[in-house]
């Protein structure tokens, strides 16, 4: 039986690509490397226009704050610094763009690691996770080194969070398939720093052939386990992930570790094992190409820096009716305005969508309580779409609405076709903005 | 392709529309149907179309006049039509379901803002309208098999039929068998009679998720409890137990008109509460009431207090935050 949480939604999974084995694909003659590609403080350049820059070498870095240094995915000159709208969230960031030389030398600071994987200890590990620019690679881009620290004392267990929950995305699914002991090897280097014993893979009933790959890989190493999560929507929230395994709900305003779990994404597991052993950054990931207006959907590994028109090229063009661009899944990724922004650490999925997903009637509520059955934080987003459209921000505190996580569930299966999340994202944004009391 | 589409996510939808749990209603209701032209006649569906029609026009011209965007595309006005045309007897006059849709659709629910906004049932509401405002053609009955004019109205002649429900009220025994009064074979309201058909429908919802269990099982739990502790005379606790409930609109009410999205409460917690709150005032008023049936002023009540039961049983945040965690 696969275990579960209460609420959430069945959705078409359109896995459809989870056959297509990676491909890596060639960086295109000019990379565009914003200098805020994580949660916390953006990174300041260190270089300047018409520097040669080698493939690894580091652009820009930010010591004094939650950052994560960017690294050249290609070796070039550096054409120019230019500051650009951000392409997820408000504001503007900057872009390190370098015309790539083809030649992909790599930086000399990109050495193997010289001791044992065994001597390290915990702050070696969070140095070289710090100095490999690896921000958490499901989606949420939390830097990775700050998560180990967060987690050192506090954690009992690791859960790799393999659930890939959101519909089309198939890039964990491939590497679990592909290249299992990068992430495998990559949870036991987490273990050694943080002196742990227990690593639990958190995978999705839909990947059974991924589960069993993990399963012979690790049968005969105690510290490991897999477990088979029912194949539902959002299945890789942290705290319904954590719900799921241990029966334990993470308090408000707490963290995982506050209840003795870290959690990493499996890709970030292999970017730290590279980052560690190979001393390699992270420099380009995995990324799911789908949606029924590209041409050929795929697996691809990225170079970091990538531009959208660029990976539509690739993958043979679009179709006319083309309406959204979609960086990341269909449920929280953010559709884009421009084909020049470019592929990101947070990048997961790249979908490619007509006007077919979308529901066209005008939003009205008909009380129906759907929102409030399937909301994984048992919140009632009916009342809250209802106050925040009154502008009422005290009644959405009152209900609770910074517990949301904007999952999307409400919003999909509203049948009066509200958009509430946007309501709520809107009334979040108000309270932060109005002055404290 | 020049201009790309931004919104908020998610970027996917459910397939399913108002339209499409509207129509889900009404195909539940469609068996109800069959069995009353079945038993009642072509007038009997006649009364279903006029009911309906008359919902749905009413429910354009308002939008129209009042120059609002039109709604009629969601069928919820047929749907309170047809759940309309349900609770009346079959020998009523035809001009009745039109005045019932006028008060049920303009009244109730587009002087207050339309689907969605309503505080009580549309359709119960212009029952009650109708029950207090006509008493004699909204309290006769016609016996299963009587034949009567599709459309003109009902004379005089025809021979009123007790009901089952005031066979009860009055302390007896109806005459019908419980087979009969579950199947259907009995006198009563249009869409109320067969007991079987009308859970049939309330399955099908189930299953569609639809409605949930919660308020029709309350409901008909709580008003079978108190008809087992406060059991009539002259049959035994059981055979009254199921007399109560297959009679008259408890059922009906129970699966449809209680589950309104509207007007009922959206929690699980508040659904329960709610329906057994419909069961007591329905039992209260069919054993001390004047009236023999009580479902529609059980119900009208709860639906005045489904907002307060939202307020009072909200669903303890994942992570239990406290209510009023800033």
């Amino acid at each position: 039986m696969a275990i579960t949480f209460s609420g959430g939604i069945h959705v078409d999974g359109c896995k459809g690509t989870n056959t297509k084995a990676i491909e890596n694909m060639p960086a295109p003659e000019f990379v565009a490397l914003p200098l805020q590609q994580h949660i916390g403080a953006p990174v300041q350049a260190i270089v300047n226009k018409g520097d040669y820059v080698k493939m690894g070498q580091v652009i820009g870095r930010n010591d004094n704050a939650l950052s994560c240094p960017v690294h050249a995915s290609v070796s070039g000159i550096v054409e120019r610094i230019e500051t650009r709208n951000s392409y997820v969230g408000a504001g503007k960031t900057e872009f390190v763009v370098i015309k790539n030389d083809g030649e992909y030398t790599l930086c000399d600071s990109i050495t193997p690691l010289e001791k044992k994987v065994t001597e390290l200890t915990c702050d070696e590990v969070v140095h070289l996770v710090r100095e490999a620019g690896i921000s958490g690679m499901g989606g949420a881009t939390f830097p990775a080194y700050a998560k180990i620290q967060s987690a050192v004392g506090k954690a009992r267990e690791i859960i790799i969070n393999c659930a890939e929950c959101e519909p089309f995305i198939t890039a964990n699914h491939r590497l679990l398939l592909e290249q299992p002991m990068d992430v495998i090897n990559g949870v036991k280097i987490l273990l050694i720093a943080l002196g742990l014993k227990k690593a639990t893979f958190a995978i999705e009933d839909n990947k059974k052939n991924a589960a069993k790959v993990l399963e012979e890989l690790c049968c005969d190493d105690e510290m490991f386990s897999v477990k088979l999560l029912k194949t539902k929507y959002p299945q890789g929230d942290e705290r319904q992930i954590v719900y799921a395994l241990n029966g334990v709900q993470i308090p408000t305003g707490k963290l995982p570790a506050d209840v003795g779990c870290v959690i990493f994404n499996a890709e970030t597991c292999a970017a730290i094992y590279h980052a560690v052993v190979d001393g390699m950054p992270l420099i380009s990931r995995i990324v799911t190409i789908d949606g029924d207006c590209i041409k050929e959907s795929k697996n691809l590994r990225i170079p970091l820096g990538t531009a959208y028109r660029d990976v539509i090229d690739y993958c043979g063009g679009v179709t006319e009716d083309l309406s959204k661009v979609i960086n990341g899944g269909p449920m929280m990724g953010s559709a884009q305005w421009d084909l020049d922004a470019t592929v990101t650490k947070g990048t997961s999925a790249l979908l490619f969508f007509s006007a077919k997903y979308e529901k066209k009637a005008q939003p009205c509520c008909i009380h129906c309580g759907k929102c409030v059955s399937v909301c994984p934080m048992h919140l009632e987003p009916v009342y809250l779409a209802l106050f925040a459209g009154a502008g009422e921000l005290d009644k959405c505190l009152e209900y609770n609405l910074m517990s949301c996580m904007e999952c999307g569930s409400c919003s999909f299966i509203c049948p009066g076709n509200v958009p509430i999340v946007q309501y709520i994202r809107e009334a979040k944004d108000k309270i932060k903005a109005r002055p404290k009391k | 392709m020049d201009f790309l589409k931004v919104t908020s996510s998610p970027h996917m939808r459910h397939e399913d529309t108002t339209r499409v749990i509207m129509l889900d209603v009404i195909l539940a209701l469609v068996p109800a149907l069959i069995w009353a032209v079945y038993i009642f006649g072509t007038r009997a569906l006649v009364l279903t179309i006029v009911s309906a029609a008359s919902a749905v026009i009413f429910e354009f011209l308002y939008r129209l006049i009042m120059k609002k965007s039109a709604t009629v595309g969601d069928f919820s006005a047929v749907v309170t039509g047809i759940l309309l045309a349900y609770t009346l007897p079959v020998s009523v006059p035809m001009w009745m379901p039109v005045l019932g849709s006028f008060f049920a659709i303009v009244i109730v629910k587009q002087l207050y803002g339309g689907i969605g906004k309503n505080v009580v049932n549309p359709a119960l509401a212009a029952r009650v309208f109708l029950f207090l405002a006509f008493p004699s053609e909204m309290a006769t009955y016609t016996s299963p098999f009587t034949k009567l004019p599709a459309f003109a109205n009902v004379g005089a002649d025809v021979v009123a039929s007790a009901t089952p429900l005031s066979n009860l009220k009055a302390g007896t025994a109806p005459d019908e068998k419980l087979i009969d009064l579950f199947i259907g074979n009995s006198a009563g309201c249009i869409g109320e009679v067969s007991i079987l058909l009308v859970l049939a429908g309330g399955l099908y919802l189930l299953v569609r998720k639809t409605i949930t269990w919660h308020i029709p099982v309350s409901f008909i739990l709580t008003s079978a409890v108190i008809a087992y502790i406060f059991p009539g005379t002259g049959m035994d606790a059981v055979q009254y137990v199921l007399s109560e409930l297959c009679t008259g609109g408890l059922v009906m009410a129970a699966v449809f008109m209680a589950t309104d999205y509207t007007t009922s409460p959206v929690s699980s917690k508040g659904r329960i509460i709610y329906g057994i709150g419909c069961g007591l005032i329905t039992m209260l008023i069919r054993k001390c009431g004047s009236y023999d049936e009580g479902v529609s002023f059980a119900i009208l009540v709860m639906n005045c207090l489904a907002w307060y039961i939202d307020k009072f049983t909200r669903p303890r945040v994942f992570g239990g935050a406290k209510k009023n965690e800033k």
